[in-house]
């Protein structure tokens, strides 16, 4: 699908990404356009299996096996620009932590049990021909900055932190070889929700200090709307709707995204009007003609059953894969109280 | 007054670990955990009691103590009125037995993918707890009872689904599974610990629902245990029951859920109400977190005074000395002094704050 505007200093661009299982019967991930605006906070939006780790995954080109990844991917460095499909091994293991890093959930199976948490540190930086005292230096700064004692926890085992302090040493892990793009799939899922939003807030603070640009990736809408600038939320292996958060959360609109959001217990929205979205996420091997959302969107047509919908844009920078995203705003009413109300398309 | 005693009551219950030194390490120190630290609490007949809280802070161990998975170190736990660990040592007059009191107390976990064997189907794994508690039923009614409660359970056609295996299932419908072998023994109480958790946030609303709908059908109590203020929420005021908010092994708040979130009394409750993610209004960054440390205290050497004043935001010298207890503040139990205006707390000079470690 289309990019409906033009970005302004993309730091990282896919184009047509699909990745196939079985000789390219099925698709995991469908033909995804993106890019990445240089110091942005991108929080990507999914239900299990949308594709959304995929999607993170193809950043590196490492799609695990036999998958195949087709399309297009720029990275685009400070003089020069990345073509990631067409990395030898050994660039692109240095493209891996030097340039982009990823996060992943639970950390305690990241860290290796019986090494103390400074010998990661240390592998990780000769591992990229780094000097291990500056590298050091800048781990102990990083720890501190994610709240921890560096003294203390470079010490430790893995098993001597609790989650949360695990899940914020490997962050501090991630960005001690100073990449520019951190990924993270579902950095905090395992974690209580006051470490996840502690998290969230030194998430942005990195963010600033160090000018990093984030992709966030989760199934929690409301967790990630907090420190996202824009989000992308996905279904069905691609991304049906993009916008900038505020935008998104305030005028949503693709029928999909307006269930989500009125799926999700909310302490604002009255009880009963909490409900879950009607019917099941299609398997990658059987994903409906036309619109992949159809037969559980309230309004589908036929168009929608046979054409599949390219992207629209209801306001600038937010582009909607939906024929009907005007109806969707005013017909799928919301369950909690926005800025502005969406109804003043007619 | 002959009253019908509660269903399950929880009398000053204290659960401590020890932690004896291994074979290589030096010194004789036992290290001792408070997981839950002299804890009341009453459920009744069709309640909903939920325990909200960070990681560690009491609220699983809690939970399997009411259910008698876990002898408490002092303290008793009475099911219909009667002492469950008197029960089982045998050491009471009762009209009861152990059996009863396991099978009418059950759990669900929170990764129900390995709490069902993945070797065998559906029936079979059901099949298992009608068996147990009754051996009379023959094959072709036990077949029968198991396909009416997965259609209960919405997984229809049933005996499509009973003929699966569990990794057939997606995560939700694994859930339901649980939920239905718990259902199986006709339990008065479940413990639905983290039970949806692992589901998808838009799954999660409609396991509620159903685990509501079947406590209407079955008259079930739920003890239900949720790191997420917003779930317990919804769970706990649909069913008309009680939220307590447990730190460090205690209980720092209890109330109503309507009355928790929209008016909590105690700093900790409203640190974890800015916790829970809100869509509407303001969904911008906030810019700092409520309290002055991150990480929860060393349980084994919990803090002195109120076990929250080396976070609380509220924090005063007084606060460090000595531990409130439970006082009632509009229809809620809190432990915090701010709810008394002639406490000395008033008059005791704020906490400096403490050098954080980041530089």
């Amino acid at each position: 699908m289309a990019q409906t505007h033009q970005p302004d200093d993309p730091i990282a661009t896919l184009e047509d990404v699909s990745v196939t299982y079985d000789d390219g019967t099925s698709f995991v991930l469908d033909n995804v356009s993106l890019h990445v605006e240089r110091g942005e906070i991108l929080g990507i939006v999914g239900e299990s299996g949308s594709g959304k780790s995929m999607l993170a995954s193809s950043l590196l080109d490492a799609i695990p096996d036999p998958g195949y990844l087709s399309g297009s991917i720029t990275y685009q460095a400070e003089e020069k620009t990345i073509d990631v499909l067409e990395l030898g091994q050994s660039e692109l293991r240095s493209l891996r932590w030097e340039e982009i890093s990823m996060v992943f959930q639970g950390a305690m199976s990241s860290f290796n049990p019986t090494m103390q948490i400074r010998d990661h540190f240390i592998e990780t930086i000769e591992a990229h021909n780094g000097g291990v005292q500056a590298g050091m230096d800048r781990a102990r700064q990083l720890l501190s900055d994610l709240y921890l004692d560096p003294d203390r926890v470079l010490e430790s085992y893995p098993h001597e932190l609790s989650g949360g302090m695990q899940q914020r040493a490997l962050i501090a892990l991630s960005l001690v070889l100073d990449p520019e793009l951190l990924v993270m799939d579902e950095p905090t899922a395992a974690l209580d929700l006051l470490m996840q939003q502690s998290i969230l807030l030194l998430l942005r603070e990195l963010q600033e200090k160090y000018q990093l640009t984030m992709i966030f990736i989760t199934h929690d809408l409301a967790l990630v709307g907090a420190l996202a600038d824009r989000l992308a939320v996905m279904y069905a292996f691609d991304i049906v709707e993009l916008a900038p958060k505020q935008q998104l959360l305030s005028n949503p609109s693709h029928p999909y995204t307006r269930a989500l959001l009125n799926s999700t217990p909310n302490l604002q929205a009255p009880l009963a009007e909490m409900r879950p979205i009607e019917g099941q996420s299609p398997a990658p091997i059987n994903v409906p003609s036309g619109c992949s959302y159809n037969p559980r969107c309230p309004l589908a047509t036929e168009e929608c059953r046979t054409t599949d919908p390219a992207m629209d844009s209801p306001a600038p920078e937010h582009s909607v894969a939906c024929f009907y995203w005007e109806k969707a705003q005013w017909e799928i009413e919301l369950n909690y109280a926005t800025d502005q109300p969406g109804g003043d398309h007619s | 007054m002959s009253e019908e005693p509660p269903l399950l009551e929880l009398d000053s219950v204290t659960v401590a670990f020890e932690n004896r030194p291994g074979l290589f390490e030096f010194g004789d120190e036992s290290e001792q955990v408070r997981a839950v630290d002299d804890v009341s609490l009453t459920i009744e007949t069709n309640d909903v009691v939920s325990l909200v809280g960070e990681s560690g802070c009491g609220k699983t161990t809690l939970g399997k103590t009411a259910i008698g998975l876990q002898r408490p170190t002092s303290g008793t736990v009475r099911y219909r009125g009667e002492d469950i660990w008197a029960i089982r040592d045998g050491s009471a007059e009762t009209t009861q037995s152990w059996e009863d009191v396991r099978s009418s107390l059950q759990i669900i976990h929170q990764d129900p993918g390995s709490s069902l064997n993945p070797n065998r189907r559906l029936l079979s794994i059901l099949s298992e707890p009608l068996r147990q508690v009754r051996p009379a039923l023959g094959a072709s009614e036990r077949r029968e009872r198991i396909y009416s409660l997965l259609e209960r359970v919405g997984m229809n056609p049933a005996p499509d689904f009973a003929d699966r295996y569990p990794h057939q299932l997606s995560g939700g419908e694994q859930q339901r599974v649980a939920l239905a072998r718990a259902l199986l023994m006709n339990p008065d109480v479940i413990l639905a610990d983290e039970a949806i958790s692992a589901l998808d946030v838009s799954l999660r609303v409609e396991m509620m629902d159903l685990m509501l709908e079947l406590q209407a059908v079955f008259d079930t109590s739920f003890i239900f245990i949720s790191h997420d203020l917003s779930n317990a929420r919804y769970f706990t005021q649909h069913a008309s029951g009680k939220i307590a908010v447990m730190y460090l092994g205690r209980i720092a708040e209890i109330s109503s859920a309507e009355q928790l979130i929209h008016n909590p009394q105690h700093p900790y409750t409203s640190v974890l109400r800015w916790a829970t993610p809100d869509l509407g209004g303001d969904v911008s960054t906030p810019e700092e977190i409520p309290m002055r440390t991150i990480d929860v205290p060393d349980p084994v050497d919990p803090p002195s005074g109120c076990r929250f004043h080396t976070r609380c935001p509220e924090a005063r010298e007084h606060c460090t000395a000595v531990e409130p207890d439970p006082l009632p503040a509009g229809g809620a139990d809190v432990r915090c002094f701010r709810v008394r205006d002639g406490s000395p707390y008033w008059n005791s000079p704020r906490l400096e704050e403490e050098e954080s470690s980041s530089s």
